[in-house]
């Protein structure tokens, strides 16, 4: 794979090149242990040891609410609305580029969903190896510690003053050539670039799953008629919804019209719901199909563990740990279902 | 550059005619204002859009019709997409999307015998197939069609019943669950109708569709009378706001209502215990 060499003190430059065409988003810290992408200005200090984002990242390309068509109430016409901003997500860890991949596999299929593949098309990732696991994640445990495709470059910190840059599209390379003297890696560079890899993977895989994950599906599929378990997880959920708003792979959404004062004009759009909701699966007369908080935490866990793989090969969670952090009554935790419901099938063999 | 394309777009279509149902049930004539036919297929729905309001799936209650662009909705006053439609008189526009989803196989029932299990408001795209196979009625055997209702005065279509049933090519059979002094026919659950029908397992198709309670029951039934699971098909409710495979509410396990369904093989469907 190409790779080059970036100085730290040739990022700026860079960053002034690049957000003369694009949105830029670095990870910031916002308060202790709390970090966001932000929009990156002159003076924004860039997070770089960063362990994990509060909102996940489909930010960007699914946003909490977006208008989908404007319409005209009087003579009924209607027009799409598809934006196309172009955007860098600069600083974006493997399991997060994992779980945008898994999105653009998802909304591409049956049909593409244009609104989020348009501004995906527009959007620039970048990806950097991470250098501090959070406390909550697992994902070296689901196959997301490492990522092979889904960003334009790949940057590896590999001494406090330099990165080792991989080119992941055209695009990317384009983008990094446009600072001056950018010099190609040598072999000992990226040896060095391969070594904080395993050593960032050897790190995270401390916090894995202990098992391999290709077994949760089967898991799952045997354990969803154990009605005893899931009600005593979820019998404190409050069905907030919060793990689906914080989740990097939720993408249900709700679509709500709204008209302007005089009546003639008017948007729908679509916004995050989640299935952890209580109305979520309720039909025209009330009749609802997951009333109990239960059996919504058991389809949440479901999709993420067998639904997603059986559509897409893949486990629909990649181990960010943020619905985690983000669960109010803390019993939103993958790796715990995942962990407890092996154990249990373990046991009765 | 190209036009941005949206599925969500709706296209318009102008309410021609309504007539009431039942109490709650109206039945709404619409003309695509393209000129253009629906092109469904019996058992497909389609997104109807009331800007301002919103936006709901309704199977498409009229037969598949190559001749001209009409199409009809038989509608419950429930919500608020559904009182909006009520509300409005004909000449009014309205926004529609699809048809989506899955259909009946008219292709496959060709030369078979069918027989149909419509419990309450599941007449409605029943409907749909019924009249698509009275239309080609000498492609298709014999027609049983067995219609189940809370309440007398719940019964929608009754001129329309009266008038199939007096055909010598389709055996109707009705009943209620619960009768008034005026009613005459059948008393009971659907599931009563059966011992009064003759069929030939080998050669019969189902097609139900009715709450989901029923279900399970008609199925039961017809498991007893010797037709085998690939021959019952039933279309399945559930909350599709976009239609397109994508938002997620219409779920039945890991499958999606709106794109695998709503029209469903029951073996399709038999070992996923949210199907009912």
């Amino acid at each position: 794979m190409v790779a080059y060499i970036v100085y730290l003190q040739q990022i700026p430059e860079l960053l002034h090149k690049w957000s003369s065409s694009y949105d830029v988003y670095v990870p910031t810290r916002v308060e202790e242990h709390f970090y966001e992408f932000r929009p990156w200005q002159e003076k924004t200090h860039i997070a770089w040891d960063y362990d994990l984002a509060y909102s996940p990242l489909k930010v960007f390309f699914m946003p909490p609410r977006e208008d989908l068509i404007h319409f005209d109430l009087h003579n009924y016409t209607a027009s799409p609305v598809i934006k196309k901003t172009r955007q860098l997500l600069f600083g974006v860890h493997p399991y997060d580029i994992k779980a945008i991949n898994q999105l653009d596999q998802l909304m591409g299929m049956d049909g593409v969903d244009v609104n989020y593949q348009n501004l995906r098309d527009n959007t620039v990732i970048f990806g950097l190896e991470p250098a501090r696991v959070a406390e909550t994640a697992f994902w070296a445990g689901v196959d997301a510690a490492r990522v092979d495709f889904g960003f334009d470059l790949f940057w590896t910190r590999i001494s406090p003053g330099a990165f080792l840059v991989r080119v992941g599209s055209a695009q990317g390379e384009e983008m990094l050539k446009m600072g001056s003297s950018i010099t190609s890696a040598t072999a000992a560079e990226k040896e060095a670039a391969r070594r904080i890899h395993l050593r960032a993977a050897a790190r995270a895989d401390k916090q894995g799953l202990g098992f391999t994950w290709t077994q949760v599906p089967e898991f799952m599929n045997k354990f969803y008629s154990r009605k005893l378990y899931w009600r005593e997880k979820a019998k404190t959920c409050l069905s907030c919804g919060s793990c689906n708003l914080v989740c990097p792979t939720c993408y249900c959404f709700d679509i709500q019209d709204e008209t302007d004062d005089h009546l003639k004009q008017g948007k729908r759009y679509r916004q995050w719901d989640g299935c952890m909701l209580e109305g979520f699966s309720r039909i025209a007369g009330g009749l609802n199909f997951r009333p109990n908080p239960w059996e919504r935490y058991r389809h949440r866990y479901m999709r993420k563990g067998k639904y997603i793989f059986d559509r897409i090969g893949e486990l629909g969670c990649v181990g960010c740990g943020r619905c985690v952090k983000a669960c109010t009554a803390k019993i939103a935790n993958p790796k715990v279902v995942f962990s407890e419901i092996r154990e249990a099938i373990k046991n009765e063999a | 550059m190209k036009p941005d394309f949206s599925p969500y777009v709706p296209r318009p279509a102008t309410l021609v005619a309504k007539n009431t149902l039942s109490e709650y049930v109206t039945l709404f004539e619409f003309a695509q204002d393209s000129g253009k036919t629906l092109a469904h297929r019996p058992g497909q729905f389609i997104q109807v859009s009331i800007y301002g309001v919103g936006e709901a799936p309704f199977s498409v209650s009229s037969p598949p019709q190559s001749d001209h662009h009409h199409f009809e909705l038989a509608v419950r006053r429930t919500g608020s997409v559904t009182n909006a439609l009520h509300n409005l008189q004909t000449g009014s526009k309205v926004g529609i999307r699809g048809p989506y989803g899955s259909y009946f196989p008219m292709q496959k029932f060709v030369g078979q015998d069918l027989l149909f299990a419509a419990g309450g408001l599941g007449y409605i795209p029943i409907r749909s197939v019924l009249y698509y196979m009275l239309r080609h009625r000498e492609e298709y055997g014999d027609i049983i069609l067995l219609v189940g209702t809370r309440h007398p005065r719940e019964r929608i279509f009754t001129d329309q019943l009266e008038e199939i049933s007096r055909r010598s090519d389709v055996h109707v059979l009705e009943t209620v669950d619960v009768p008034d002094e005026s009613w005459q026919g059948n008393v009971g659950v659907i599931t009563t109708l059966f011992p009064k029908i003759r069929i030939n397992p080998e050669n019969t198709n189902v097609a139900m569709i009715g709450p989901p309670v029923m279900y399970r029951f008609v199925i039961d039934e017809c498991a007893k009378l010797g037709i085998p699971q690939e021959r019952i098909y039933v279309s399945l409710e559930r909350r599709m706001k976009c239609g397109l495979g994508k938002c997620g509410h219409c779920q039945i396990n890991g499958i999606n209502c709106c794109t695998d369904g709503p029209v469903f093989c029951y073996t399709k469907i038999a070992n996923l215990p949210e199907a009912f």
